[in-house]
């Protein structure tokens, strides 16, 4: 694909998506809230991403090298400028749970070269495996960071039996060569979908779950579809005042928590933070 | 079964159901069902096993002593993932990362498969027949073993487990249990007994307006994270609470803190003395508080305390005038403040602003008494391994059974246990992994793992009333030559005691005529067989206990002011307790390996925690290879830099430096258990785990640190954790 080609694409995708109203007649938009006042970074996100999603364990020497597969990780700052305010960390540590935006406008898509990396219709950001080459433009592209390359073929390694026979027989074992990244649970949407569909419904509030939100302990993530406007999710975007298709949110009033983590970059992310709480008087 | 040479008290006595539930009716259904028939062939499936489909089943973690409720996603007759059961009070539905790996401690690559008997040339494997050939000889009919000549080393054990083990001990005359955890918390709950008259109180965090934390992760390591968790999720709810913690070593529950003061160890009794010297100015705390109360604390205001603890006299004032201002309050103790040669008088003083503020009976309960004592949870200290150290060491002991627990690789280098183990004849371990003490044995036996062997589990921290849980197998043994730990027992049994367990073909038919039979203490009125699906169903059976009140006693206090650190160890050492790998026990999961240490982002090692401003001023850099020297002995270990850490401490986490149990764990790390030094706490005898000292040498090596955080820890200007003051939030008006 020709350089012209690329910026050309470029273009039609960013005014192209998102738009108000764009998945309104839609059965499904999958949107995630992460409370990061509850968040108290425990990792049970992390290694339930693990066990549901086949992510192989790469090892110290690989994890040195970023080689580390965590579709979702807990990042843990100490302050909010570039240096410590104070000589401790007066106030606790920050905890972030990162993983895939789902951006509506990803800049991860349009850099692919074949196609591999594309939107879906219920808005999420997903990866074909057998279409990726491997070329990494869209890791590079990534503003969160949150694609994972196979530089190695972990199937050879990974899981010495009988490990293997964890593995989810719903979710490819990726091998050395392509991108990949956190799908929301694909293949829990996928099996729940079919499921709805073949009994003439749509998916009910909380009947799927992501395996990071089912885990939590504090219920910190919540999941659901924001096209339904019922759903938990869509009811807490709206009470936080956030809107899918605008870059800069209008709130009402001070003290309103949802945010989404770099929409200054017109990314449309599908995740909504709630701001960490701390009664600075303490 | 036969009871003619069984009179009816041994028989409930044998199910682990005397005492409370001796008044149970007489023998209703006690057929006997050996699971075999819950073998299927998937040639002729049943109605509810479908190709493709997962189907969950109940059951119960054993990766901790929490007791959490897990359900096991089962597809093809294998085990994929384990989610939390929305029946289990404890876990409420919600799993932990150490719990969801259970299914790789299942699944790990090194699990024992045979048993193993040491020979000329160490430890090979032998068949069973052997291996109960040689138990049979040691420990049959003819063992002329009796008392204290036969002991049994666990980590803590609940349900029928125990029952079980106490009859087998019983056999032998015995009552000699040890039971030893490394991370004992026996200190505290003595405190805790002495001063509220119960070793572990339930905690109301969610109706708390202010917790104040000296150095209990409750979040993190504590006694049931997962629903502590879940209580402090509605604690942050609107109106939402707030949490201090004082440590001199950040956990993850300090870095959830709205304020997080750094202390010099061993002074935290001091300061909550300040604070309560605080509290009593006001009239309010005073009245009828008793005079030895204020004669306790007239001495200790607050510009004494400040020197001592290095708590600014301003925060102590701060601190009180919070818990002042912000009824109930809940004040709780952890490790940190434990680990002394007085934690105990630490801990009590702790335990005394909740008397102090009026937090019993509001933010503190007693726990519901339980209607079957046999089932609770034996809990581990460190002087029971001691004295039983000692006992070896003279020769006293002829059998030594270790299950659970594995001291050669946790107690310190002044308690040599694995020297001692060479002065026992005959020593049987039971186990999933072949671990460091193991090694050690003569006999080594491999156990199910906890995902496809039968059990009863009852927790230390029962939230509401009592729960019973069941673990159930989740799948057909991997390894047709291991065993489930009730079975081996119960053979043995069988032949030392047939009268009593001739009729119980495996653990699973004993648990089930157990459970069956205390079916009447749990007011269900089902038919046997229902009570007994319906149990496995959920998982569980509840008990509705109602909590009981605490006391509120003072008990003698000895709170000197350490000794100044010297120019030799000029350094207090503290070692830090990872929520997934404890003392250890876990290093051989590859999730856990992986999963980064939250404060610190490290994996796959160990490290030495020093202050930033510490760290300059003796020019050591990330990655700088430090030996870390004790009186007691050093390891070396890479230096990183955290700045939640009080400036004259040092702190490693503990769980690394496995000389065996399997490819993951051994060569990672070193072990900082070997370096603690011989001090114990002077009313209850337990390691001191935190007054330990040490000196930093470099020694001009550097390493890389292997972790996942950047370079920068900080979000230099980016929105990425924005934090909310809290009384701009309007968590009232949120969905």
């Amino acid at each position: 694909m020709s350089l012209s080609n690329l910026i050309q694409n470029w273009n039609s995708f960013r005014t192209r998506r998102p738009y108000e109203g764009q998945y309104d007649d839609a059965p499904y938009k999958w949107a995630m809230v992460i409370d990061l006042d509850a968040c108290i970074g425990c990792n049970a996100c992390t290694v339930a991403c693990y066990a549901e999603n086949n992510l192989p364990v790469v090892g110290k020497e690989r994890f040195g090298k970023g080689q580390a597969m965590h579709w979702i990780r807990i990042e843990r700052y100490w302050g909010e400028g570039d240096a410590m305010t104070s000589e401790f960390p007066d106030h606790g540590a920050q905890y972030l749970p990162m993983l895939c935006q789902q951006c509506e406008a990803a800049p991860c898509e349009p850099v692919c070269p074949v196609g591999a990396t594309h939107h879906s219709p219920d808005g999420l950001n997903t990866q074909v495996y057998n279409r990726c080459v491997g070329s990494r433009y869209c890791s590079a592209n990534c503003p969160y960071k949150v694609r994972y390359f196979n530089w190695w073929n972990y199937p050879d390694r990974a899981w010495p039996n009988p490990l293997e026979l964890q593995l989810n027989p719903d979710v490819t074992v990726r091998s050395k060569g392509v991108m990949e990244k956190c799908t929301f649970c694909m293949q829990r949407l996928r099996a729940g979908m079919d499921k709805a569909k073949t009994e003439g419904r749509i998916l009910a509030d909380g009947e799927v779950l992501t395996a990071c939100a089912q885990a939590c302990p504090t219920s910190a993530i919540t999941f659901g579809n924001l096209a339904d406007k019922k759903s938990k999710v869509a009811r807490m975007w709206k009470n936080q005042q956030v809107d899918l298709a605008k870059d800069s949110q209008e709130k009402s009033e001070e003290g309103i928590r949802g945010y989404r983590i770099l929409e200054e970059l017109n990314t449309y992310p599908s995740i909504v933070y709630l701001e960490r709480v701390r009664n600075l008087e303490a | 079964m036969t009871m003619s040479n069984l009179d009816r008290r041994d028989f409930l006595k044998v199910l682990g159901i005397s005492g409370a539930a001796a008044t149970l009716a007489g023998c209703g259904h006690t057929s006997i069902e050996s699971g075999v028939e819950e073998v299927m062939s998937y040639v002729h499936p049943q109605d509810f096993v479908v190709p493709g489909i997962g189907v969950f089943y109940a059951s119960t973690c054993a990766q901790c002593g929490s007791g959490c409720g897990i359900m096991g996603k089962v597809r093809e007759g294998r085990v994929l993932k384990l989610e939390g059961n929305p029946e289990s009070g404890i876990s409420g539905g919600k799993i932990c990362g150490l719990g969801q790996a259970g299914v790789q401690a299942h699944y790990n690559p090194d699990r024992l498969r045979t048993p193993m008997y040491k020979g000329e040339g160490g430890l090979t494997p032998v068949s069973w027949e052997t291996a109960h050939q040689i138990l049979e000889q040691r420990l049959g009919p003819n063992s002329p073993l009796k008392g204290e000549q036969i002991a049994f080393l666990t980590g803590g054990v609940s349900g029928h487990q125990r029952v079980l083990l106490e009859n087998f001990l019983e056999t032998f005359d015995s009552t000699h249990h040890v039971t030893y955890d490394a991370l004992s918390t026996a200190t505290g709950r003595a405190a805790s007994k002495a001063i509220l008259g119960a070793e572990q109180p339930l905690w109301n965090i969610h109706k708390a307006r202010l917790i104040l934390s000296f150095g209990n992760d409750f979040l993190g390591s504590g006694v049931s994270p997962v629903y502590m968790a879940r209580q402090y999720a509605l604690f942050r709810k609107a109106p939402r609470g707030t949490l201090i913690q004082i440590e001199p070593r950040m956990t993850l529950t300090g870095g959830n803190a709205d304020r997080w003061y750094p202390i010099k160890p061993g002074t935290e009794g001091i300061l909550a003395l300040g604070i309560a010297h605080d509290l009593l100015q006001h009239e309010e705390f005073s009245r009828g508080v008793p005079q030895e109360i204020l004669d306790l604390v007239k001495n200790y205001d607050r510009d004494a305390v400040s020197d001592i603890t290095g708590i600014g006299s301003d925060a102590v004032r701060l601190i009180a005038a919070q818990l002042w201002n912000n009824t109930p309050s809940l004040v709780i103790a952890g490790p940190s403040v434990e680990g002394h040669p007085y934690g105990f008088s630490n801990a009590a003083a702790v335990q005394l602003l909740n008397v102090i503020l009026g937090n019993r009976g509001q933010t503190m309960e007693g726990q519901a008494e339980h209607p079957f004592p046999q089932l609770t949870p034996t809990l581990g200290s460190y002087h029971a391994l001691a004295d039983l150290n000692q006992k070896m060491a003279a020769g006293k002991t002829q059998a030594l059974l270790v299950y659970g627990t594995n001291p050669v690789f946790t107690a310190p280098s002044h308690l040599p246990f694995g020297e001692s183990m060479s002065n026992v004849p005959f020593k049987v371990a039971f186990v999933t992994h072949m671990d460091e003490t193991a090694g050690h044995c003569d006999l080594v036996l491999p156990l199910l793992s906890a995902l496809e062997d039968f059990g009863t589990h009852v927790a230390e921290y029962q939230p509401d009333g009592v729960e019973v849980m069941l673990q159930q197998p989740l799948m057909e043994k991997l390894y047709p030559e291991s065993k489930g730990y009730g079975d081996i027992l119960l053979e043995i049994l069988k032949k030392r005691k047939p009268e009593a367990y001739a009729a119980f073909p495996d653990y699973y038919s004993y648990l089930k005529t157990a459970m069956v039979k205390a079916k009447p203490v749990f007011k269900v009125s089902d038919s046997d067989d229902h009570f007994w699906e319906d149990a496995l169903r959920n998982g569980l059976v509840k008990w509705n206990g109602k909590p009981t009140s605490l006391e509120a006693k003072l008990p003698a206090l000895t709170l000197p002011k350490p000794a100044e650190l010297t120019t030799d160890y000029p350094f207090y050492f503290v070692p830090s307790i990872r929520p997934d790998m404890r003392d250890g026990r876990h290093a051989y999961l590859p999730w856990l390996q992986e999963s980064p240490e939250t404060m610190t982002t490290v994996v796959w090692d160990s490290w030495v925690e020093i202050h930033p401003k510490t760290a300059e001023a003796m020019q050591i850099k990330e990655g700088d290879i430090l030996q870390i020297q004790s009186a007691t002995g050093s390891v070396r270990a890479k230096a990183y830099l955290f700045p939640g850490i009080q400036p004259d401490t040092v702190s490693m986490p503990l769980g690394q430096g496995h000389t065996q149990l399997g490819r993951f764990a051994t060569g990672v790390g070193v072990n900082p258990y070997k370096i603690l030094d011989p001090i114990f706490d002077d009313r209850t005898g337990e390691l001191a785990m935190h007054a330990t000292r040490v000196a930093l040498r470099k020694t001009g090596e550097h390493q890389v640190v292997v972790k996942d955080e950047g370079p920068t820890t900080f979000q230099n200007g980016q929105k990425l954790v924005a934090t909310l003051s809290a009384d701009q939030a309007k968590l009232s008006k949120e969905i």
